[in-house]
């Protein structure tokens, strides 16, 4: 198939004024996302990976170059993607159907198809019989999924997700990604993906971009060339070893990782 | 079940020690009345009291819902225009230094006789907690959330609209229930100062004549007002945000 690049990050630097100074959040980071291809980003903690998401999403403007998505510069927030936080930010008056539907509703009218593709986004992710509960009647794992029906219901080219599985314990957080690499293998999403674990990125992903401490660069790509569907065994091949610990080495080599002597 | 009966239980058993001590210590009515007594003057001046009551319910409502209908919007466009929420706002804060009570006299001497000036006192010490309140609940949205909507494609009116004034309801309402109670206090201090009817005025008149009993019939019956609008306010506010009352439930029983 054609591989088109859906998001192209170029020469892109982020400042942030603060009364502590100017923090360089991120400094000359370039790199492409084809389409339908699934990207991770790792880095450790305050290396710019969110504002990266902000950027491509047009919620945040680069201090220098260019962010372009389906051909397009974006210079405004996007709307032809879907977005996943690492909290669910449910509304808590809208039962879990209805938190689905906000997608369709801040855009027009909520059609009769939308309604029934929602129910059905719901049932795949496991919340069939769940619709009518409300946030607070839903575990913190089945709120991230209502968020991940959220983010897919119209259908988006694109969808970003800044550590949506962060606040999971380690059993929801393997059933959440075997749920999103089934409807993403489906529907053929192009998916840019922030996460601190190198285990995630790799089980994932296409290419993990790992990033270097603040001001946050690309500091090497690695393509992981593992079959799909990705099932949890795979885990423990070894190529997927090689792969997690290439990325390790990364983080030794910057001192992100340390270990005693 | 027992949350109620508890209370209630306090109260009655307040109620009887009251009616023994008074009646045991031989107290004169004109200082301390008996239970009994007060009944007993409720029960003779019910018309005249009935009257009074409503005067002064009329004035507590407009003054409350003048306060809603003046401090809400307020909020709205603090939240919606910094400039305006520099130049304002801070005023605003300091402004409430002053006691409310201290120029309820001015107030009514401007506004002259008659039941508007009690509004006006009503209102004035009763909107500035919801100001304050809906400033808050407006603000409490989680960023992530407006993020999203912006990705939505939605509009400022329609982010307002179903993201951050449904959000900022419980907010509004803990304002709400201060300014109800806050209003109670706005109308009597506007009756003590200057009226000629309500239920500031006969407690004036009755205590001036050591009246005593007629004066904690009229303390009683504002009490009842009191607690009645606090709970009207309380059940409306489980109607229109049931989610927050499951909300503040649930963090109830997690913590033991």
């Amino acid at each position: 198939m054609a591989r088109v690049n859906l998001v192209e990050v170029r020469d892109v630097a982020r400042r942030f004024r603060t009364p502590a100074g100017d923090v360089h959040a991120l400094a000359d980071v370039s790199f492409d996302v084809r389409e339908g291809e699934f990207v991770s980003i790792v880095g450790p903690s305050g290396c710019g990976k969110s504002t990266l998401v902000m950027l491509i999403a047009g919620l945040l403007m680069p201090t220098a170059g260019r962010v372009v998505v389906a051909g397009a510069a974006v210079d405004r927030p996007q709307t032809r993607l879907g977005i996943v936080f690492q909290s669910p930010v449910l509304l808590a008056w809208r039962t879990a159907l209805d938190n689905v539907l906000l997608q369709c509703e801040m855009r027009g009218r909520v059609s009769e198809a939308q309604r029934g593709r929602a129910r059905d986004l719901l049932a795949r992710v496991g919340l069939g019989g769940f619709e009518g509960r409300y946030p607070h009647e839903l575990s913190g794992g089945m709120r991230q999924r209502v968020s991940l029906c959220r983010a897919l219901i119209h259908d988006p080219p694109l969808l970003l997700m800044d550590e949506p599985f962060g606040a999971l314990d380690a059993l929801t957080r393997d059933q959440l990604t075997l749920d999103l690499e089934r409807l993403r293998a489906r529907a053929g999403t192009t998916v840019v993906f922030i996460t601190h674990s190198i285990t995630e990125a790799v089980f994932l992903s296409d290419r993990v971009l790992v990033m270097t401490p603040r001001p946050g660069r690309i500091d090497e790509i690695v393509e992981v060339d593992l079959p799909r569907p990705r099932r949890l065994a795979m885990r423990e091949d070894p190529r997927f070893a090689t792969y997690c610990r290439r990325i390790n080495d990364r983080f030794m080599a910057h001192g992100v990782l340390k270990e005693g002597t | 079940m027992r949350a109620r009966l508890a209370p209630a239980l306090t109260l009655v058993a307040v109620v009887v020690a009251w009616e023994l001590l008074v009646d045991g210590f031989r107290v004169p009515e004109y200082l301390l009345p008996a239970p009994s007594g007060i009944a007993h003057a409720l029960a003779l001046e019910w018309r005249m009291l009935a009257f009074h009551t409503w005067v002064t319910l009329y004035e507590i409502l407009s003054g409350f819902a003048l306060s809603i209908a003046v401090g809400v919007p307020l909020a709205m466009l603090i939240v919606a225009s910094p400039p305006f929420e520099r130049s304002v706002y801070p005023l605003l804060v300091a402004s409430q230094s002053v006691p409310k009570i201290a120029i309820a006299p001015l107030l009514i001497f401007w506004a002259g006789i008659g039941i508007f000036p009690k509004v006006l006192v009503a209102f004035a010490i009763a909107f500035f907690p919801i100001v304050i309140d809906t400033v808050a609940g407006l603000r409490a949205v989680e960023p992530e959330m407006l993020h999203l909507a912006r990705s939505m494609g939605a509009g400022n009116a329609k982010i307002f609209r179903k993201i951050r004034f449904p959000s900022a309801l419980p907010h509004i309402f803990a304002g709400v229930k201060v300014a109800v109670t806050l209003a109670v206090v706005g109308a009597v201090v506007g009756e003590f100062i200057q009226a000629d009817q309500g239920l500031g005025y006969v407690l004036q008149q009755a205590t001036a004549v050591l009246n005593t009993r007629l004066g904690f019939a009229a303390i009683f019956i504002l009490a009842l007002i009191g607690i009645a609008l606090f709970v009207a306010v309380e059940l409306l506010e489980h109607w229109l945000t049931p989610w927050s009352a499951a909300r503040r439930s649930e963090l109830a029983a997690a913590t033991p």
